[in-house]
């Protein structure tokens, strides 16, 4: 089986965050590591490769030059090869620019098997997954929590609020995981030095026969406005004295649904 | 050539952003891509797998032997050496996992250490091929548990005065005396150990379960609680004299070991360091007293700013140590001086840590006393501060003041 996860790279969740006059996010090499959300689509990439005798492993991430090393780290974790898409000209693109050279990259290589995250914790759009779908005409098995491939066919379940749903489709299929699929390893000191020596190919736009103008903030559709730091400050409420101060607090209990 | 002055022009009117607080001098930019990988990565574990439970295993006095496996799953048993299983990796990224598996507790780094560096360490150095293929990917895997008998009783700073001996017998070789203060003693499956031949000082692999050879462990400890501390008897113990260790005599071998493990300890000693000074900082910035943070007042900044000075300088220096033993360049000197420094700096900030957070750190919620602790025993093991200011003396002085 051809498995090809898909990795964004992203900033440390701890890094501090800026941005240019033209709303990108400053991306600085140092911080940079494989998506979070991505980390269970590689765990699951390589306990498919371990259940499935004779599979491999590719992890495909579009990024700038400098994304090799992270890859690398998802290397470090398991897996055969890696491939980069980078090219200048991808610079500011947008979701579905993503898709489009995902799309095209992954006919390129050939899969079986696509797993992504099922966003990427530094934008959150969380529509790469079926947009690259959608552009290979393939199924997309979306926030799989379990996933089991038999011969050609691959079924998942994916939590609803009011349980879960099982759902298959035929392979060639894409699959979106969440974070409860799995528990990701950590990449260990020999995956380290593994990983220097696996095959690591970067594709420009011209090997995918993409036209720059149609990628980067050139093509892109959508455009960031602001961004904000979410408010971290705790908002308490102290309900004082005797006189109803316990009827307020179980009313507040129901109110947020604990009682 | 280069225009310094209008580079300098330049760098003015660029603003330097503020360091962050646990990396003053931006050391991070001095690793490559493998030493962040294996500083993140073992930083990650710790932070997920030891933290949560050391303190636990601290106040029981036991060693978290679940952890074993991840360990070595991990690849940080021997991971400094090449083959039989081992990753290979460089010494900044042994001292690298070093520092940051003391950031969790000494005794986990003492394990790592002890299994690596004095138990793997001489096999992998000293050892026969069938040796090495006997045991080092058992000890790899952490199937086999090592340990490292040189000091005795009566025999610390001065090893070359022990009294165990290894009598030759025809193919085997007889063991009689005792080890003591040994990491991992009672847990190891096989046990490295120095004893007098004949022909001077030789390494023993001795495998539990040998008629002659029983362990006994040190309780009502008030350091290092969650590592196994032990005692080794030796009488009558019969070895074949294949377990010798063939490429080694004299005191050389057991010393070469100790440089090795106590290169991690320098490394580690900044990772103990830091868990206080974070602490201590974090505390002193939410702690309200006289209707500000106590961060705010003026003697608590003179112990923050000492604590990290004094950690920026501790991992300099075992950054250029490790440097120069990756050049094969380390002279065991500069061993000495930075175990020294880094653990009589680290338990100086454990203590002033514990001064910030008042009578919040003599508990088991805060890190600090737990190193505290700890630290008393890194301060004297593996050469104690006295021997590794009379190495330095010596030195550089040429004039020699023990021995």
């Amino acid at each position: 089986m051809n498995i090809v996860v898909c990795m964004k790279e992203t900033p440390s969740t701890t890094a501090e965050k800026s941005f240019s006059p033209d709303m990108r996010l400053e991306r600085r090499k140092e911080d940079a590591i494989p998506n979070p959300f991505d980390e269970y689509a590689i765990e699951e990439g390589l306990r498919q490769q371990e259940k499935h005798a004779g599979s491999t492993v590719t992890i495909l991430c579009m990024g700038p030059a400098t994304a090799t090393d992270t890859v690398r780290k998802a290397l470090a974790m398991g897996g055969d090869r890696g491939v980069l898409v980078s090219d200048d000209a991808l610079a500011g693109s947008d979701a579905i620019s993503t898709a489009h050279v995902l799309a095209a990259a992954l006919k390129k290589i050939g899969f079986d098997l696509v797993i992504f995250g099922n966003a990427a914790a530094d934008a959150y759009g969380g529509i790469v997954p079926s947009a690259t779908a959608e552009l290979l005409g393939a199924p997309l098995l979306s926030y799989a929590s379990k996933l089991d491939v038999d011969g050609s066919t691959a079924t998942i379940e994916r939590q609803a609020d009011i349980g879960y749903n099982t759902v298959a489709a035929p392979m060639p299929t894409l699959v979106s995981v969440v974070k409860a699929i799995n528990e990701p390893r950590y990449p260990s000191m020999k995956g380290i030095m593994a990983s220097k020596k696996k095959p690591l190919d970067t594709f420009a736009l011209a090997d995918l026969g993409i036209d720059p103008a149609t990628v980067g903030a050139a093509g892109a559709r959508e455009k960031a406005l602001s961004a904000e730091k979410v408010s971290t400050q705790r908002k308490g409420e102290i309900f004082i004295g005797n006189e109803g101060a316990a009827d307020r607090v179980v009313a507040f209990l129901v109110e947020q649904k604990v009682l | 050539m280069v225009d310094t002055a209008s580079a300098r022009k330049a760098h003015q009117n660029h603003k330097v952003a503020l360091p962050p607080a646990t990396d003053l001098y931006n050391i991070n930019s001095l690793l490559n891509e493998d030493e962040r990988m294996v500083r993140d990565t073992v930083r990650e574990f710790v932070k997920e797998q030891v933290l949560p439970i050391i303190g636990e295993h601290f106040e029981a006095g036991t060693f978290p032997r679940d952890l074993i496996p991840a360990v070595a799953q991990l690849g940080l048993l021997g991971m400094h050496l090449e083959g039989y299983g081992c990753a290979g990796m460089s010494a900044v990224c042994y001292g690298l996992a070093c520092q940051e598996l003391e950031f969790g507790d000494s005794g986990l780094r003492s394990f790592v250490s002890v299994q690596g560096s004095l138990a793997m360490f001489p096999i992998w150095a000293f050892g026969s091929e069938e040796q090495k293929q006997k045991y080092l990917p058992k000890m790899a895997s952490g199937e086999f548990i090592g340990c490292f008998g040189l000091t005795e009783p009566d025999f610390g700073s001065n090893p070359s005065g022990m009294a165990t001996t290894a009598r030759k017998d025809g193919d085997s070789y007889i063991l009689n005396g005792s080890k003591m203060w040994i990491t991992n003693g009672g847990i190891a499956d096989v046990a490295v150990v120095w004893a007098k031949a004949e022909d001077g000082i030789r390494g023993f692999i001795v495998e539990r379960g040998t008629p002659g050879f029983t362990t006994s462990d040190v309780t009502h400890k008030l350091s290092l609680r969650a590592s196994v501390t032990s005692e080794l008897h030796f009488g009558d113990c019969r070895i074949p004299a294949a377990n010798m260790l063939p490429d080694v005599r004299g005191l050389r071998g057991p010393l070469s070991c100790l440089d090795e493990a106590r290169y991690g300890i320098a490394w580690g000693a900044n990772g103990a360091a830091r868990a206080c000074y974070e602490s201590a900082l974090d505390y002193s910035k939410t702690r309200i007293q006289f209707d500000k943070p106590i961060g705010a007042f003026q003697l608590t900044q003179a112990k923050l700013a000492d604590m990290a000075t004094e950690l920026v300088k501790g991992e300099l220096l075992t950054l250029q140590l490790g440097r120069l033993k990756d050049q094969g360049n380390a002279h065991p000197v500069q061993v000495s001086l930075a175990k020294r420094n880094n653990v009589r700096q680290a338990l100086n900030t454990a203590r002033v840590a514990r001064s910030i957070l008042g009578a919040n750190g003599i508990t088991l919620e805060y890190p600090v006393s737990r190193h505290m602790n700890n630290l008393e025993s890194v301060y004297t093991y593996e050469g104690t501060d006295e021997i590794h200011t009379l190495v330095i003396g010596q030195a550089v002085t040429g004039l020699a003041a023990f021995e």
